[in-house]
């Protein structure tokens, strides 16, 4: 606790000995409250007097029975007679201050009083309580003083140093008196130098919290009150420091003109009384807070929510973006609709959103996910939370603009030792009668999710080229057959030219034509290497827009002489202009050759007469792209029919049983989808669908 | 393509059946240069459809072919009681393959790629042995030595 709050909460103590917390006062129980050497009042909140205690009837010298059914601002002498504070009351639970109300003689009595608000179980106010003492004998400064001082308790109040602005005071002062009055609403410079010369010796937490410092009480101690004082209303303060501190006013009153968070505003300065050094001045801020949440919820549920954020395990900030929002109003009462084209054209305008919308709180999380050492190297303006990610101020702008409650984003941060960090990043826009000023960022480091997933996909991929080495080790004879073929008719070719060479009738023609077919034969050589290299390779999956029909022809380079050499007959059907799917090549032709070669090994088990394999491409009714591999096989056997997809199932002797799964798994990564089924005829059918991209 | 055959004896025609057109085209191109005729199919089917007995001295075929394969063909033309030499010529290595040919009464076995030699020689030995089983095919049955 600061020196001005403990001053004030000992002025409230002599204001209404013995009240620090509310006295349990029924109006049926109201003996002692007769006993009371203390004004007891007792309303309704509308100000209508239900009770009046004796101490009343001396103070203002009406008797109960007059006053029990009337309101109190009927005996008002000032503008200040009743519960004219209500908004505050309501707001805080209590309210402390100067009432003027007339005697029944007519003489005005001054009271110093304190009200509190009693409320039922539900919250639902009840009544009013009022304690009063007479502070008639004061002199008017004394108790405006007080007044003052009660109502400092319950607003956010500074104790300013104003000594090091003496000088200028001075020579405000003499420039006054030689006729010329410096006009301060003309000279920011001396507005400036007046507020920069003004130090703080302390705030209270209200203050902190309304204004933003931003920083928590050490970052504000010491530091010109013009750092933190709302821009709108500096010349306001000016004045006031000026006409207090130079002594041509005990206590000055000003409406001040005050953005955000509080209405109507009233600031007061005035003189430190006592032992505080010359020069002390003491500056309040009342007014009614824009929401109607009262203090003594809020209080309760602060000092709760505030132990939630710090100790919630996500790192959290606390965003004020109501400039933001301000400027979203300007523009959208302008016309701008399309917020996102609009920022494209003014890019400064996001640039500027990045200092003036500040942090105003951060939990223990958040300083460790950006390894800061106090949360103070984190309560600034949000620029730093976008160091790392491209246009997601903008995109948080638009969400913004657009009204939407929630942003949502994966993205990355730059924390303050330079690592770059992947992260999940969430903005939870704040929605009336939420508090405008509290929007919420979480961050979620999701590197170690993405490391996962990057752990899994190199898994999968080396699962799936083990497949495939496993595949090509079973199609080798079929794979030998397919690049002898060409290296046959080479060197057959290669022969033939040099015998026709040999010859004395030299037909040059026909060594040419020969040349040729030698050079496309071992081009087709070198294709089909370069293939089952590709399909050797261990290589990241990469994916493109393909043709399935194309992959389905390259991947029966593997295994057709395979089916041929096991006398099956092999159809296909390729449906003419299919949409391309985005996938990879490898992965793919993998997937159709594992299912060939179940289908091959299936039908040879079988011993079936007359071998058959159909493979068909299509357009499925959702729009994906399929692709069917029919074989009239002996099927799958009805209790094989769950487990076909399973790591380590196989039917096959020498099977390991991945090829399935591994076709699944590839199928998956590509967003598809892949299933198993028996013919109605007999045999297997199997049949996998990709997506279209959009 | 080889001239049209027209059966005369002294023109030895060999039929070439592979399902691979730059292997069928490398074949047929050497027989010419050998001065061989020929004819080229592409699956065992086609050459049936064209065959007729004394037709073709020789068979040169591949083993696995889509359809019927290069043994099979062979099994046929032992059912249709044709004596014509065939030649295997393969990729496949296995020797289950080899030996599946040699009971079903292969000329030869070669394994892709052939030496042109090699062909040439068997090819040569082949039509002599079908020119002469062709000759007592004609003198009627049977001729010792």
């Amino acid at each position: 606790m600061d020196g001005v709050q403990r001053q004030m909460t000992n002025l409230a103590r002599q204001a209404s000995p013995g009240n620090q917390t509310s006295p349990v006062i029924s109006l049926e129980g109201t003996e002692l409250a007769d006993l009371s050497s203390e004004s007891v009042i007792i309303s309704d909140p509308h100000g209508v007097i239900q009770y009046w205690n004796a101490a009343s009837e001396v103070l203002y010298g009406w008797p109960a029975l007059a006053m029990i059914g009337r309101h109190l601002g009927e005996i008002g002498s000032r503008e200040r007679a009743g519960i004219d504070y209500i908004d505050a009351l309501l707001r805080e639970g209590r309210w402390d201050g100067i009432v003027f109300r007339r005697s029944v003689t007519g003489a005005e009595v001054v009271a110093v009083v304190r009200q509190v608000v009693r409320r039922d179980a539900a919250g639902v106010v009840r009544d009013i309580v009022e304690f009063g003492r007479d502070a008639t004998p004061l002199t008017e400064t004394e108790y405006l003083r007080m007044d003052a001082e009660l109502q400092g308790s319950l607003a956010a109040s500074w104790e300013l140093d104003t000594s090091a602005a003496r000088p200028m005071l001075d020579a405000i002062a003499e420039n006054g008196r030689n006729g010329a009055p410096v006009d301060l609403n003309l000279r920011p410079d001396w507005v400036d130098g007046l507020l920069t010369a003004t130090r703080i010796l302390a705030v209270n937490d209200r203050a902190v919290r309304m204004f933003g410092a931003h920083a928590g009480h050490e970052q504000m101690i010491g530091q010109p009150i013009g750092t933190f004082w709302p821009a709108e209303s500096r010349i306001v303060l000016a004045e006031l420091i000026e006409q207090v501190a130079s002594g041509r006013s005990q206590l000055e009153t000003r409406r001040m003109v005050l953005s955000g968070a509080i209405r109507n505003p009233i600031v007061r300065v005035w003189h430190s009384a006592g032992p505080k050094p010359p020069g002390t001045l003491l500056v309040t801020i009342n007014g009614a807070v824009s929401d109607y949440r009262t203090s003594w919820e809020l209080q309760a549920s602060e000092e709760r929510y505030r132990r939630l954020i710090q100790n919630l395990p996500t790192a959290l900030w606390q965003v004020d973006s109501r400039r933001a929002g301000e400027a979203f109003d300007a523009l959208k009462a302008r016309g701008v609709r399309d917020i996102a084209s609009y920022l494209s054209r003014t890019p400064d305008l996001v640039e500027h959103a990045k200092d003036i919308v500040r942090v105003t709180d951060v939990n223990r999380d958040a300083m460790s996910l950006f390894r800061a050492q106090n949360p103070a190297e984190l309560i600034k303006p949000v620029r730093y939370l976008f160091a790392a990610a491209p246009g997601l101020a903008e995109r948080v702008m638009v969400a913004h603009f657009e009204g939407r409650r929630n942003l949502i984003e994966e993205t990355r941060i730059r924390a303050f030792d330079g690592s770059i960090i992947d992260v999940l990043f969430t903005v939870t826009y704040p929605v009336p009668p939420e508090q405008l000023d509290n929007t919420f960022i979480t961050i979620q480091d999701i590197s170690e999710r993405l490391n996962a997933e990057r752990q899994l996909r190199k898994l999968q991929a080396d699962f799936s080229h083990a497949g495939r080495i496993a595949t090509l080790g079973e199609l080798a004879t079929s794979i030998a057959h397919e690049i002898n073929q060409p290296l046959a008719a080479i060197v057959t070719n290669g022969e033939t030219s040099l015998r026709w060479l040999a010859r004395t009738d030299q037909n040059i023609e026909k060594v040419t034509q020969l040349t040729s077919r030698i050079v496309t034969n071992a081009r087709r050589a070198s294709e089909i290497i370069h293939r089952i290299r590709s399909m050797a390779a261990k290589h990241e999956p990469e994916k493109r827009l393909l043709d399935i029909n194309e992959i389905a022809r390259e991947a029966l380079l593997f295994i057709r002489h395979d089916i041929d050499s096991k006398s099956i007959t092999l159809s296909t059907t390729f449906a003419p202009g299919l949409p391309q799917v985005l996938g990879d090549r490898i992965q793919l032709q993998q997937v159709i050759i594992n299912l060939l070669v179940n289908s091959v090994q299936a039908i040879v088990q079988s011993g079936q007469p007359t071998r058959r394999i159909d493979i068909q491409t299509s357009v499925d009714d959702g729009g994906a792209v399929g692709f069917s591999v029919f074989d009239n096989g002996p099927g799958i056997a009805a209790t094989d029919l769950a487990h076909v997809f399973d790591s380590f199932f196989s039917t096959k002797d020498a099977g390991i049983g991945i090829g399935l799964a591994i076709c699944q798994s590839i199928i998956g990564a590509h967003g598809g989808s892949i299933s198993g089924a028996n013919r109605p005829n007999g045999g297997a059918h199997f049949h996998f669908a990709l997506p279209v991209p959009a | 393509m080889p001239a049209k055959d027209i059966c005369l004896p002294k023109t030895p025609l060999v039929a070439i059946v592979d399902d691979d057109e730059a292997v069928r085209e490398a074949l047929s191109d050497l027989l010419l240069v050998l001065d061989v005729a020929c004819r080229t199919f592409e699956r065992a089917e086609t050459f049936m459809a064209e065959f007729a007995p004394d037709r073709f001295d020789c068979l040169i075929t591949d083993v696995s072919m889509p359809g019927r394969s290069g043994l099979e063909l062979q099994e046929r033309l032992r059912e249709l009681g044709s004596s014509m030499p065939v030649i295997f010529i393969t990729a496949d290595t296995d020797p289950a393959t080899r030996v599946r040919a040699l009971k079903g009464g292969a000329y030869a076995c070669l394994t892709k790629p052939v030496n042109d030699e090699v062909l040439f020689h068997l090819l040569q030995n082949a039509m002599d042995h079908a020119g002469r089983s062709r000759r007592n095919d004609g003198r009627g049955p049977t001729s010792d030595d």
